[in-house]
């Protein structure tokens, strides 16, 4: 190592240097809050990761919605033994409200298992390699260091799982069908489906707070949405606080059909469900040893 | 205000039970500003355990600890501002460069612009003299060089108080030298408080030390006095020439008879005699041994003096007494 003596008169110049720097903004709970948020955000927006989430995404929601619009009808024209499935893919809808429904349902199935496994990681990881020590060394808290894994997912899901393949179908619906989807109803239902996705995101969160290995997070996560999905068939009143029919309030929400009572309870419960975890999360990553 | 030998770091009956493991035991530490304070102890003595507690990334069972004042359950967050911390094994998110890093790193501390950022972490780089690294990945790192990367990232506050653990542990010879050069350059801006089980280095930049041993604290002092066998039972060291082996005899005689005296062991070498006198009581040995060997005259004396010691004796035989207990 090459050690490099500075006379003191340097130094001193350098420190007057550093005299434009202000001390970082933020005391107590958003200690560190702007820095680890902008570390986050740049984990998404500024490697490739954004490149990859994107193409997955168009791939996989725009894709079927695309089967949908596209490629079952000429399917179906070609091979008339098709033209049954092509005409109930639609649901009985038509077929820009079919395409939507379509959407919230890839949001509402693959997007749950995408934010399942990209936020699985965000905590354990952080644990066991021992970077999560190494920040929390540093002016910044605990919780602004959950929130801010929180936040980062979310904005990721919102951006690379709900709005860009939203867009992106709304101007293949256009295509196929020359019909504009209503915007607000359409906003409204992509809200409904991006609060399942926020529901799995802070149970992984808190699931990686709790546990320290990837397998109980990963298995719960799953647990709750296949079992679930399982479940509700022999007890339906799970659907009163579990969002397991996200994608069809969704839907509902979109056509202006009023929400029956285990429907509400179901959004009310997803929500309340959501900022539940995130509470114990915090409270919980208080008191654990890094 | 701060006067020159403010406490830093001060622990009452700091304390730390994991299960049935206790890894730190009512420990009392002080720390003074500007001092280069050791802390020592074999593998799992509690070290690490009390740098976690200090900066609050572990809770105490029992006690408190109070760093520049401020309780460090309590305030941590206002304590980490001021403190610059190099852990054991240092790790970071291996796909930022070095210089992302401390630009993370810094962030932490300050807002402004992005240049005066930017001049900030390149006078760490060249502190650490990882210029010519600093854009490529942390991935490819070599464990010095991320060493020096965990010093330039702990200074990057420019601390007032500055932790290290084991800061020279996976450095060759050349590195470890390089670190307690650093550290013994920024003596005059910070306090550093490091644990270490190489006692060479401690000897070499620590005025003052700590050792701990299976959790507990069995010595702090400043160095000399460590190296004086303040801590360790006291031994003369005499070297004597004689004509006739009747002296050394009479002499050694003399010496025995004495109820302080607890041990003379003697070795012959090259026509001199060289004695190992161990004694309880020191002044009484201070003023009347010589006296008792001078009163044969025909004795010479070529060496009378009080053994210093080297830390790893006074390690040792301190480690040793508690781990006999």
């Amino acid at each position: 190592m090459t050690v490099q003596t500075h006379p003191h008169e340097t130094r001193d110049l350098r420190l007057a240097a550093r005299q434009g720097l202000l001390p970082a903004r933020g005391s107590g709970w958003l200690a560190g809050f702007g820095n680890l948020l902008g570390k986050e955000l740049g984990e998404w927006f500024c490697t490739r990761r954004w490149l990859w989430q994107l193409l997955i995404w168009l791939i996989i929601i725009d894709g079927f919605v695309a089967l949908l619009l596209f490629v079952l009808p000429v399917l179906a024209s070609i091979m008339p033994a098709l033209k049954p499935t092509a005409e109930a893919a639609f649901g009985g809808l038509p077929p820009e409200f079919g395409s939507v429904m379509m959407y919230f349902t890839m949001v509402g199935i693959a997007g749950t298992i995408g934010v399942i496994i990209l936020a699985q990681d965000e905590i354990i990881q952080e644990k066991q390699s021992g970077t999560a020590a190494w920040t929390l060394s540093k002016p910044a808290a605990r919780q602004a260091f959950i929130l801010t894994k929180l936040l980062s997912n979310i904005g990721g899901a919102l951006v690379f799982i709900v709005a860009l393949p939203g867009l992106i179908a709304l101007g293949e619906v256009f295509l196929a069908t020359h019909q504009l989807v209503p915007l607000a109803p359409f906003l409204a239902g992509a809200g409904v489906v991006l609060l399942a996705l926020i529901f799995y995101i802070s149970l992984v969160i808190l699931l990686g707070v709790l546990f320290a290995s990837r397998g109980p997070v990963l298995g719960i996560a799953f647990a709750v949405m296949f079992g679930g999905t399982i479940l509700k068939s022999f007890f339906p009143q799970i659907l009163y606080v579990l969002p397991l029919s996200m994608d069809g309030i969704a839907l509902m929400v979109m056509q202006g059909i009023p929400l029956p009572a285990m429907f509400i309870s179901q959004v009310i419960a997803a929500a309340v469900l959501s900022i539940v975890f995130i509470l114990v999360a915090l409270w919980r990553f208080q008191h654990i040893e890094l | 205000m701060d006067t020159p030998y403010n406490p830093v770091i001060e622990t009452h009956n700091l304390s730390k039970a994991y299960k049935e493991v206790q890894a730190l035991q009512d420990l009392n530490l002080t720390v003074k500003e500007h001092s280069i304070f050791g802390f020592l102890g074999p593998n799992g003595a509690g070290k690490t355990t009390t740098i976690k507690i200090l900066l609050g990334l572990i809770q105490p069972s029992g006690g408190r600890a109070t760093i520049f004042g401020q309780d460090v359950q309590r305030n941590s967050v206002e304590i980490r501002k001021r403190t610059g911390y190099l852990a054991q094994d240092p790790r970071y998110y291996e796909h930022l460069t070095a210089r992302q890093i401390l630009v993370y790193t810094a962030r932490f501390f300050y807002r402004g612009p992005k240049d005066l950022i930017e001049a900030c972490v390149q006078e760490m780089l060249e502190l650490v003299g990882l210029e010519d690294k600093a854009d490529r990945p942390l991935r490819g790192f070599s464990g010095g060089e991320r060493q020096r990367l965990g010093i330039a990232q702990a200074q990057v506050n420019y601390p007032d108080l500055l932790i290290l653990d084991e800061p020279a542990a996976s450095l060759d010879p050349m590195g470890r030298h390089d670190v307690l050069e650093v550290m013994e350059k920024l003596r005059k801006y910070t306090t550093i408080f490091y644990s270490t089980h190489i006692l060479e280095d401690v000897q070499r930049v620590s005025d003052t030390v700590a050792i701990l041993n299976r959790g507990k604290l069995i010595a702090e002092a400043p160095i000399s006095e460590l190296l004086a066998g303040d801590g360790c039972s006291a031994i003369y060291d005499v070297t004597l020439k004689s004509e006739t082996a009747e002296s050394i005899t009479d002499a050694q005689g003399r010496v025995s008879g004495q109820p302080w005296v607890q041990n003379l062991s003697m070795a012959a070498d090259d026509g001199l005699t060289r004695w190992q006198i161990s004694v309880s009581d020191d002044a009484a040995a201070e003023d009347l041994l010589l006296r008792l060997i001078l009163e044969d005259r025909s004795l010479k004396v070529k060496h009378f003096g009080r053994k210093t010691y080297n830390l790893e004796e006074v390690f040792l035989e301190l480690v040793g007494k508690e781990n006999s207990k």
